[in-house]
């Protein structure tokens, strides 16, 4: 008995005792970005924010006939990405919970204001750049994008305006982010019942599972979803895997690192990708979006200050939503009530007044073949590479 | 000579693990608690700039990130990070310039 207890106290120690290597976390979300896009379509994370927000409004009575079926909204439990976002934001929990990292942290009031408007800013940025940092960036370089590329400029632009907001924060009103806090539920120091709370939210996860019919085609891709929804939620907590650390921090700190694991994270998901759609097993134009140049530019620029702001993107609010952290609670909120207001009212009519040459989908083997477009990606991540050493070196463009 | 230090040592021997469970001391303080990735950081930066050298701060944050990204930081800028403690939630960092 004694044995078997030292055997779990080891997985115990070596999953939930210390953060992840963010690199592994990189790599483990590509194998599983790529197992979603072989079940049906590669990771994304706005999508189900914006059917969240949808059945949001539903229930209040208010329908988008523009923007979905019939005016009404598919139900969570029977969308791919819904789902997936709410098993993801479970696993989330229940890793935060495991790893007695969970307290219910209430920050300032200024920075729950930066919170909230930053969701709402990236509510609006994923809709006009037609994706968020996962299914704009993160699937969109494997996918072969060119607007992906385009998306990312757009991001980085938007991320050094927020930072240089964010110093001028700090000297000119400190005060926004200073004053009260509040921590509720946070782990008693080695008598927390949290680990138990969490094999709890784990089980209500695995309990959506649960409910899917594995022999129906429908329903298993659902319950795909279901499952690496709650993979994806526990690695990243675990990980700490963000996107906008790795965009942020070498305006900031300097450091490279969170930059190198994103890059060793697209390098895995571009084989997957490739292999998926040279050998016709997914369509080749999944991921790759009709934003290419401007909607890409403008959206990542709206979404890159959003996220930065708000301190995570879509699926960094969702996993730190997960954790406690009640600033991004308000951001998915501004996700969830912007996504579906700016898809209706404000995509329709930007679309029409922009010429046709501006808002073309660019898959890049369509241009350069293959070997070119895959070329044009491994051309782009090593002179972001020598970047991010060279600024990590010199200290060029850190603030501190 | 070695008679009379002989006490000395194992005075200091039976009094020295009570010293170290101590926290050091801190000329300043920096209150995080409930902010989230990147503005503990931002603000610790800030502070760390203004204290003089051979001076300790201590910050309280409750933000988990903070755990491996102050002692990396440090690391990176030949700041000394003395301890770390935790209770309740609240991690407090002793950082020496």
């Amino acid at each position: 008995m004694s044995e078997e207890e030292g055997i779990f106290d080891d997985i115990y120690e070596l999953l939930f005792s210390k953060s992840w290597n963010m690199w592994a976390g990189a790599m483990l979300l590509s194998v599983l970005s790529i197992c979603l896009f072989i079940i049906a379509n590669p990771w994304g994370s706005s999508g189900g924010l914006l059917n969240w927000g949808q059945n949001g409004f539903d229930f209040l009575g208010l329908s988008f006939p523009e923007s979905t079926k019939d005016g009404s909204p598919t139900n969570i439990l029977d969308h791919r990405f819904g789902l997936l976002s709410l098993t993801m934001l479970l696993g989330a929990m229940a890793s935060a919970m495991l790893a007695r990292e969970f307290a219910v942290r209430i920050a300032p009031a200024g920075e729950l204001v930066k919170g909230f408007t930053g969701g709402i800013l990236m509510g609006v940025g994923a809709v006009i750049g037609m994706g968020c940092t996962i299914g704009g960036f993160y699937s969109a370089w494997p996918a072969l994008s060119g607007g992906g590329i385009i998306f990312v400029l757009g991001l980085a632009g938007g991320v050094f305006a927020a930072v240089k907001y964010i110093l001028w924060e700090m000297e000119a009103h400190p005060e926004w982010s200073s004053g009260k806090s509040y921590t509720y539920c946070a782990a008693n120091d080695g008598e927390s019942r949290q680990p138990l709370y969490g094999l709890l939210v784990l089980l209500v996860g695995l309990g959506l599972v649960w409910r899917y019919d594995g022999s129906i085609a429908t329903e298993q891709k659902l319950l795909g979803f279901a499952v690496i929804g709650l993979l994806i939620g526990l690695i990243l907590q675990r990980s700490r895997f963000c996107v906008v650390r790795a965009l942020r921090e070498p305006f900031l700190s300097g450091d490279s690192k969170p930059a190198q694991a994103l890059m060793g994270g697209l390098l895995v998901g571009l084989a997957g990708f490739v292999v998926i759609k040279y050998y016709g097993v997914g369509s080749e134009t999944a991921a790759v979006a009709s934003n290419f140049w401007f909607p890409a530019l403008l959206g990542g620029l709206i979404f890159g200050f959003g996220m930065t702001i708000a301190g995570g993107c879509t699926v960094g609010a969702t996993w730190r939503a997960g954790e406690g952290h009640v600033k991004l609670w308000l951001a998915l909120l501004g996700l969830i009530i912007s996504l579906p207001l700016a898809a209706e009212y404000l995509k329709p009519p930007l679309l029409d007044i922009l010429p046709a040459g501006m808002q073309q989908g660019l898959f890049l083997p369509d241009t350069f073949g293959y070997l070119g477009g895959i070329m044009v990606i491994l051309l782009v991540i090593p002179l972001w590479y020598l970047f991010v050493r060279w600024n990590e070196k010199t200290g060029r463009f850190a603030a501190f | 000579m070695f008679r009379y230090y002989a006490p000395v040592v194992c005075v200091t021997s039976i009094i020295l693990p009570e010293v170290i469970t101590m926290p050091p001391e801190a000329q300043h303080t920096l209150d995080c608690k409930g902010l989230s990735c990147p503005m503990p950081m931002v603000k610790l930066a800030k502070a760390m700039k203004k204290i003089p050298g051979g001076e300790t701060l201590a910050m309280e944050g409750t933000d988990p990130g903070t755990k491996s990204d102050i002692p990396e930081w440090c690391e990176r800028k030949g700041l000394e990070l003395l301890e770390t403690t935790e209770s309740g939630g609240v991690f407090t960092f002793y950082i020496r310039k």
